[in-house]
């Protein structure tokens, strides 16, 4: 115990660093819903800081505040004293993990998710089948599970071949002018293997030769969400070893948290660095290939920020949008985060819920038909919640928008 | 540690939810803005409803429990720290916007309404809530109320004390009490709200408030201007207050904190400048006009770099950075103590010098930035309180702040307040006879001491 102690005491240069000034209280989506101050990271500093100097005794306990968290950063980005709230978090966790072991069902996903890309690539057919059959369609592609702890959500349906089993290896460009490594993250692999798809053609489009690799390592965010440091850092290693070895000029993704994974926190965790720059595939059209498009949408639109898009590049995100799509662009007054943060959705799935229809009700309000996202966590949420909330609005990636008009 | 039969008594009227007793739920509750030992509550309670109120103030009365009123916690004296332990009682769950009246202006809201939504849900009647503390995205009008706090715009528009109409709380019998209301004039009875403000939770729980609104002001100017000598910026605010010229807004950020705050906003501020004035001119376009080129004069004259803000979005982006500026400050050193000494307008470049000269002859760190046009400066001492030695001069050098303040007319609070922070200081300013009378009033409404004991040294 005392050791654990004197590792958490380790983070008090971080921890020293909040004021208690209260500001990450307007941000925090929690403390929002919940107006209570373990909720918020000034309340979950605190109580690390209480730990390592001796006034709480059970240690363990404060783990369920820090869990309590959808990890979304915003105390991070808005905090004026700049308090590295993440990587407190998730060293802290790391720690208490140590006296509280992980729930079982945790080890099971942590097992299959990280460490066995494989079956979990060959049991991805069997849920496609699952689902279509043990399920409710809500909409196209869009189910409501029949039983069990699912049976309240809105779930996308699971391809029936992940992407890297299709589309894994070179794909070549007419007249190459350059090569990316896409790494798709688990959630492009097996649920929007369509994203993946319309970012080949759109870079194979502009001359750009995409390598795609065969397996899909996990970023290790959900590993690192629930505490388990170590497979975190074992899962960043493993990855930036391999996109390292590739001949590429850059890494594109389509996942802001597995960017944050890959390329911010994980070096900072492992001191390995990427030897190439990472680009979400928005804004790698937008600064590198600086090409434009011209989406005619005859509707109202709107864009969710997702909570892990580097925080430089958010306003880029909505002139992006405003610059490459025609019609009748509703920013929303709700900035806040989409509720899903991963592992918290599925820990915490009626909080996780109603952070998310908030948002879903003002996009219901405002009649709103496409709702942009480039962040496939905040996609699934979304569209859970406004099929909630019963309205008719799609989440979408730009992409897809992109491939369409290339093909016309 | 309360025992199993009386928590039982706030579970039955507050439900399982509503209230928490595990120490690392109560821990939460042990500290606010201000750098001191945490304490810890025995119980935190979150009424929802003032009947709950009620039902939790007779519990304690009977069983001597202390109660301290908590709103969003930021609070800069340690008001909220629970020094005697007990009972702390968040107003969070009593945060509805009543009433926003439009005929005859005036707001009507919870204790526990974030002072940014009230504000922004006057704006978008056409109606205006002046008073802005720089914590106003998070703090609650409750604890507005209970701190009088002030904001950027205090010069001009006052402070919460002038929007204060009316007011309902519970003493500690547990009756409810009205004090105000909702007319323009009203003299019945003593005058409650007026005694309410700045009460720090000492003398009731209040649960809503009456507040006046104002027209819109039609036109508006901001701009920053720069200089190279934080002296010759304090010579300007006092110039600018003699031209009988008031601004809204006359805020003043040195050096240091210009740096800091740069650094945590990046919104592109000089920071090779000495010291920023950051001035708001609002009301009728013809005036606003007129005082802009007398302004300019008068800052151009002292040697001041003038940039007018082109855009709302440039207005909103050097506000945001002076609200800011203290959290900003803490990135340098892990102890941050804040002062809010104020002295009278025409002082402020003597109060200056004098805290320039503390800071050398302590050597200390001080970032100095503050409300200038209304006197309210807030020297900020950076530290480590883990540092005995530095820690002995800081308290020196804070005695020596006071004693200025005091010199020069001023107040050792002009915002944040007592609390326990200040309460040592107290008599220095109004003496003996003036602790003796506040002692009796308290005594006599709360003869328990029950309602937040200890602060003020009450
Ligand atoms: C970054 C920052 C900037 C700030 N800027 C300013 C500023 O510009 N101007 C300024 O004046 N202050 C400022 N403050 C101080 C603080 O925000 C104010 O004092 C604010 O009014 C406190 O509100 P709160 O809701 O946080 O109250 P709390 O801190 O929760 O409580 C403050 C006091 O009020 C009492 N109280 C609260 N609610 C009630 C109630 N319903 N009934 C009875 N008593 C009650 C409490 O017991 C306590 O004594 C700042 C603080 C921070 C952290
Ligand atoms: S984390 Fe940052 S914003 Fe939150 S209380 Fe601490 S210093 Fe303030
Ligand atoms: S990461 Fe998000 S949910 Fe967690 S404390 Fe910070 S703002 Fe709140």
């Amino acid at each position: 115990m005392d050791d654990l102690i004197k590792e958490l005491k380790e983070l008090e240069e971080l921890v020293l660093q909040c004021m208690k000034c209260g500001t990450c209280q307007a941000h925090c989506p929690l403390y929002q819903k919940d107006l209570l101050e373990s909720t918020v990271a000034r309340g979950k500093i605190s109580l690390i800081e209480s730990v390592y100097e001796g006034r709480l005794d059970k240690a363990g306990s404060i783990l369920k505040h820090l869990d309590y968290c959808i990890l979304c950063g915003r105390c991070k980005e808005n905090c004026p004293s700049g308090v590295k709230t993440d990587e407190i978090f998730l060293r802290a966790k790391a720690v208490l993990r140590k006296i509280e072991k992980l729930p079982s069902w945790g080890k099971v996903v942590l097992k299959i998710v990280m460490e066995k890309p494989d079956l979990l690539a060959r049991v991805a057919p069997l849920m496609h089948i699952g689902l279509k059959f043990g399920a409710k369609r809500v909409k196209d592609d869009i189910f409501k599970p029949l039983l069990g702890s699912f049976s309240k959500r809105n779930i996308k349906q699971v391809a029936s071949k992940p992407f890297t089993k299709t589309h894994g290896g070179l794909h070549k460009a007419d007249n190459e002018k350059m090569k990316v490594y896409f790494y798709p993250g688990c959630a492009a692999n097996f649920l929007f293997p369509e994203w993946g798809e319309a970012i080949i053609s759109v870079l194979n489009h502009f001359g750009v030769t995409v390598y795609v690799p065969e397996i899909n390592k996990c970023c290790g965010i959900p590993a690192a969400t629930l505490g388990e440091l170590e497979t975190y850092k074992k899962m960043v290693n493993e990855n930036l070893d391999e996109i390292n070895k590739n001949d590429s000029e850059y890494v594109i993704t389509c996942c802001p948290t597995c960017q944050y994974a890959l390329s911010e926190m994980g070096p900072k965790l492992t001191d390995k660095n990427p030897d190439k720059p990472f680009y979400d595939i928005l804004m790698f059209l937008n600064e590198i290939l600086k090409v434009k498009f011209n989406v005619d949408l005859n509707e109202k639109f709107s864009l969710h920020t997702p909570c892990h898009y580097l925080s430089s590049k958010k306003a880029n995100l909505k002139k992006h949008l405003e610059e490459n799509f025609k019609g009748d662009f509703v920013v929303l007054e709700n900035q806040s985060c989409c509720g899903f943060g991963g592992t918290f959705n599925m820990k915490k799935y009626d909080d996780s819920k109603a952070v998310g229809m908030s948002k879903a009700e003002e996009v219901n309000i405002k009649n709103i038909k496409k709702l942009f996202t480039p962040c496939p966590g905040c996609a699934m949420q979304l569209t859970d919640a406004v099929v909630e909330v019963g309205s008719d609005a799609e989440v979408e990636h730009p992409i897809m928008y992109y491939a369409r008009e290339l093909e016309k | 540690m309360l025992n199993k039969s009386l928590v039982k008594k706030f579970e039955s009227i507050l439900g399982t939810n509503n209230y928490f007793t595990e120490p690392e739920d109560t821990m939460c509750y042990s500290y606010d803005a201000f750098s001191a030992e945490p304490v810890q509550p025995d119980i935190v309670v979150k009424p929802e409803n003032e009947e709950q109120i009620k039902y939790i103030i007779n519990i304690c009365k009977d069983e001597n429990i202390p109660i301290v009123t908590r709103g969003a916690g930021t609070n800069l004296s340690g008001g909220t720290v629970p020094v005697k332990k007990g009972c702390v009682l968040l107003t969070t769950g009593l945060n509805k916007i009543l009433e926003i009246n439009e005929n005859d202006m005036y707001a009507v809201v919870e204790a526990g309404v974030v002072t940014a939504n009230l504000a922004n849900a006057a704006i978008k009647k056409g109606l205006f809530y002046p008073p802005d503390p720089g914590s106003m995205n998070i703090s609650t009008i409750g604890g507005n109320v209970a701190e009088n706090a002030g904001g950027l715009r205090g010069l001009k528009y006052g402070v919460t004390k002038d929007y204060l109409m009316g007011v309902d709380f519970y003493d500690m019998d547990g009756n409810y009490v009205k004090g105000g209301g909702k007319t323009v004039k009203l003299v019945t009875g003593l005058n409650l709200p007026g005694l309410m403000i700045s009460s720090e939770g000492l003398l009731g729980i209040m649960t809503k408030f009456v507040l006046k609104l104002i027209p819109k002001p039609k036109f508006s100017k901001s701009m920053l201007v720069i200089y190279d000598d934080i002296i010759k910026a304090c010579e300007t605010v006092s110039e600018i207050i003699a031209a009988k010229i008031l601004p809204a807004t006359l805020e003043l950020l040195d050096s240091f904190t210009i740096k800091t705050v740069e650094e945590a906003t990046k919104i592109g501020l000089p920071t090779n400048a000495d010291a920023l004035l950051l001035i708001e001119l609002d009301g009728h376009e013809a005036e606003v006009l007129e005082d802009f080129e007398v302004v300019k004069g008068i800052c151009g004259k002292l040697g001041g770099n003038i940039k007018v803000a082109e855009t709302n979005e440039e207005r909103d982006k050097l506000w945001e950075a002076r609200r800011k500026a203290l959290s900003s400050l803490a990135r340098l050193k892990p102890t941050l103590i804040l002062e809010d000494a104020t002295v009278v307008r025409s002082k402020i470049p003597e109060m200056m010098k004098a805290i320039n000269d503390i800071k050398n002859k302590y050597n200390l760190v001080i970032g100095t930035f503050g409300h200038a046009g209304d006197g309210n400066l807030h020297p900020t001492i950076l530290t480590d309180k883990r540092d005995k030695e530095e820690m002995e001069r800081v308290e020196k050098a804070i005695d020596e702040i006071f004693t200025k303040a005091l010199e020069l007319d001023g107040t050792l609070s002009g915002e944040h307040g007592v609390g326990f922070a200040k309460a040592k200081y107290l008599e220095m300013e109004v003496g003996s006879g003036t602790i003796e009378y506040m002692k009796k009033l308290k005594k006599g409404v709360d003869p328990q001491n029950l309602l937040n004991p200890h602060k003020m040294g009450l």
